[in-house]
């Protein structure tokens, strides 16, 4: 079947656009990563919820030096409060501090102590360093400013707030600050225990795009919603089409009463807006059991998403039933519901196909439009989760939460449109030159 | 009529087909009655939308049941068993198995997307028992029946990888894998070209002296009546208007249209240049806007006064033996001597 299928005329026109290809490709590894994480447990709820680092850390690009300042303070005080807790609870907090695969050191608890004690030495210098290069130009400045005659209070500030901004700036590009502060930086990473071979690998993996406001990966964030995404992609669009198509099709096959009652139910069904429709059906569920899983979604996906499948399948089995050989297979003497099933349903194959790479995308964009109004995925990451997280980072200038969930986001969407697009120009008889 | 007929196996009597439509209930075919003997071709002819296809699929069922109306007194005996009123269940089992029918259309007649082998077999599967093996056997077989060149290759192909004269064959194969009784042919070459229509009407002839099925062929093409027919059955506007052996229609036509058909088909060998070809003037009336009298009056060369108001039955006359609805039938016999006279 399969390589017969492969050798087909159709397969062969599909494989000879590199871009189709491409997209298969493409596609292939989300749905690898999809199944690997909803099969196999590649990535939990708990790992995307772990903390591996300092908050709003990006790791593309060199980092300032007053956040690698607060890095380490963050670091420090973690340990510090751990070391503090009451002598049979250490052990524990200890343990909780591990940054998923960066666990802490195992050196005796006092080395650790004086540790960081040593590092609070130094960050306290630097800190303090810091605060005086900044004050000390911020009054100099304002000091000068009072000389020159100048009391507008306004430009007084913003004067003296540039000074002091130039002398910082300048304190900490100077080689004594940023050497103070690489030893700052080795003293911390000494805390933790050091990474080698795959938990190495895996920590980047975990860094590789950065951390969001509550230092969770948003990597490991990105990639766990492949999965959701491909798992409501593929549900509701799976039981919409099914559903739609063969009720389209009983519809215009059967006519009369049945026909009536299908048509009356789309018309009605899509004369309501259908994001509102999609708000309304998810709220209904808030406060349920079913609230935290994907229930909601489906099913207010589904009982949107089935209409367009059902008018296009209904229009074509209403021209398919004219068509002789569906005569001719009732001359045969098959009954009626085997024609529907076996002659007139697969002739509308094509369209079921294409309505489901099209339903499979507005699933996917409109879950992130429903997570963004927080009616959508509740209790795990989605990408649009991460978009709705992101909102307060983007007004700070961090962007790579946002980045990341519409990046994935818009090479899985843009891939099964080539691939929609491909499939139709190689398979679909009527393009068939 | 002659005694070493054996007995119809089908027997089509009084059969009326309505429809309901925006314009009221319209009557297509009105009191048709045909009898069909097994081994034997009865060709139904008549131009277009005089009833022909009205009558096979009345005879198959295969009209829209929530339009179409056959009336209480229409029968269809087949068997014991009244195909006009009987059940869907037992119209099932008679479709395909006992009686079978090849579609005007052999481009559209079979399912785009399955295999040739596919559909074959699923009609076998149906109908008989036979094992997947036996399936594949049996088809390969018919295919060779019907003579499609390399049958085992052909299975695997779909219909749009044939052409019109083997689909057409594939159409015939499917219709005979069951061994029906009656094989029903609506038009079956009328979109094929003259060398394929001539392979496929020798074809059915051949099968038909093979398996001893009875052929019902529905054409308006009275040179494959000629060819195939053992006995044919003219149509007007919804009316059978005279039947006969193939022989007597053409030699002996009684009814005007029989004959203004049979001169309207060019002859060749016959020397007639700068004589212009006999054509039947006027159309077919409406069903919505049928005359009182005879059908055909208004068209009609010899009508008198009373084909206008009054309806001929369809009788035999003094002169033959053989039924025609006319008021005044042409005794052929009569004619040729008075012409001869005149020339």
């Amino acid at each position: 079947m399969t390589p017969k299928f492969l050798r087909s005329r159709g397969a062969k026109k599909f494989f000879k656009s590199r871009l189709a290809t491409f997209s298969l490709f493409v596609i292939g590894i989300y749905t690898a990563i999809g199944i690997a994480v909803l099969f196999f447990d590649a990535i939990t709820v708990d790992d995307t919820l772990q903390r591996v680092g300092p908050d709003s850390t990006p790791m593309i690009g060199e980092q300032k030096i007053e956040k690698r300042l607060r890095d380490a303070d963050f670091h420090l005080a973690r340990l510090e409060s751990a070391l503090n807790k009451k002598e049979e609870d250490v052990e524990n907090a200890i343990a909780n501090l591990a940054l998923a695969e960066r666990g802490i050191s195992d050196k005796p608890r006092e080395e650790l102590k004086s540790e960081v004690a040593r590092g609070w030495e130094l960050y306290d210098e630097l800190a303090t360093q810091k605060d005086d290069a900044e004050f000390d130009a911020f009054d100099g400045k304002k000091k000068e400013l009072k000389e020159q005659g100048i009391d507008d209070n306004e430009q007084v500030q913003k004067l003296a707030g540039n000074a002091a901004d130039e002398a910082v700036e300048a304190l900490v590009t100077s080689e004594d600050f940023v050497g103070s502060l690489e030893e700052l930086e080795g003293i911390v990473a000494a805390l933790y225990r050091p990474l080698t071979g795959w938990d190495a690998t895996m920590y980047n993996l975990r860094r590789s795009i950065g951390t969001d406001r509550q230092g969770r990966s948003i990597s490991i964030r990105a990639l766990f919603s492949i999965k959701i995404a491909l798992q409501i992609g593929v549900v509701s669009a799976l039981i919409s089409v099914i559903f739609g198509s063969l009720l389209g099709a009983a519809a215009a096959f059967y006519g009369g009463l049945i026909d009536h009652l299908v048509v009356w139910l789309y018309s009605t069904f899509s004369s309501i807006p259908s994001l509102i429709f999609l708000i309304v059906i998810s709220y209904r569920f808030t406060g349920t059991q079913w609230e935290s899983s994907l229930l909601p979604v489906y099913v207010a996906f589904c009982l949107t998403f089935w209409i367009g499948p059902c008018r296009i399948v209904r229009g074509e089995v209403l021209k398919i039933k004219e068509l002789e050989y569906v005569q001719a297979a009732t001359a045969v003497g098959f009954g009626k519901f085997y024609i529907l099933l076996k002659h007139v349903v697969p002739n509308t194959m094509h369209l079921m196909f294409i309505n489901f790479s099209l339903l499979f995308i507005g699933a996917i964009k409109s879950e992130v439009i429903l997570s963004f109004l927080g009616l959508g995925v509740k209790n795990q990451p989605s990408w649009g989760i991460m978009i709705r997280d992101s909102g307060p980072e983007v007004v700070n200038g961090f962007f790579p939460q946002l980045g990341a969930a519409t990046v994935f986001m818009f090479i899985l969407v843009i891939s099964f449109n080539v691939l929609s697009d491909a499939l139709q120009d190689a398979f679909d008889p009527k393009h068939v030159s | 009529m002659s005694a070493e007929r054996p007995a119809p196996i089908l027997q089509v009597q009084n059969l009326t087909t309505s429809f309901r439509t925006d314009d009221g209930i319209l009557t297509a075919i009105e009191d048709v009655s045909i009898d069909v003997h097994p081994g034997e071709t009865l060709g139904i002819v008549g131009e277009s939308g005089c009833g022909k296809s009205v009558t096979s699929k009345s005879v198959m069922r295969l009209l829209p049941p929530a339009t179409s109306i056959l009336s209480p007194e229409s029968k269809i005996m087949f068997d014991g068993l009244n195909l006009a009123h009987c059940s869907e269940k037992d119209m099932r089992s008679v479709r395909g198995a006992r009686i079978a029918m090849i579609f005007q259309e052999p481009m559209t007649s079979l399912n785009p997307v399955f295999t040739v082998g596919w559909q074959l077999n699923e009609a076998l599967s149906y109908h008989t028992d036979l094992s997947k093996s036996g399936r594949r056997k049996r088809s390969i077989e018919m295919l060779r029946l019907v003579e499609m060149p390399n049958p085992e290759e052909r299975l695997d192909e779909y219909p749009h990888q044939l052409s019109g004269g083997m689909r057409q064959r594939v159409m015939i194969a499917m219709a005979l894998c069951c061994e029906p009784e009656i094989l029903i042919a609506d038009e079956p070459t009328t979109a094929l070209d003259v060398t394929i229509q001539a392979q496929i009407l020798k074809l059915m002839e051949d099968l038909k002296n093979k398996l001893n099925t009875a052929i019902i062929l529905i054409t308006h093409d009275l040179g494959v009546v000629a060819q195939v027919a053992d006995h044919v059955c003219v149509m007007y506007a919804g009316r059978v208007i005279e039947k006969g052996t193939v022989r007597e229609i053409f030699h002996t036509p009684q009814h005007p249209y029989t004959r203004a058909l049979l001169e309207s088909i060019p002859k060749s060998g016959r020397r007639e240049h700068g004589k212009r070809l006999p054509t039947i003037e006027g159309v077919v009336p409406a069903l919505n806007d049928l005359p009182p009298g005879c059908r055909f009056a208004a068209r009609c060369s010899i009508a008198e006064e009373q084909c206008i108001h009054t309806e001929p039955d369809l009788k035999d006359h003094a002169f033959s033996d053989r039924p025609v609805r006319c008021h005044i039938p042409i005794n052929q016999t009569a004619e040729v001597a008075g012409s001869k006279g005149q020339a």
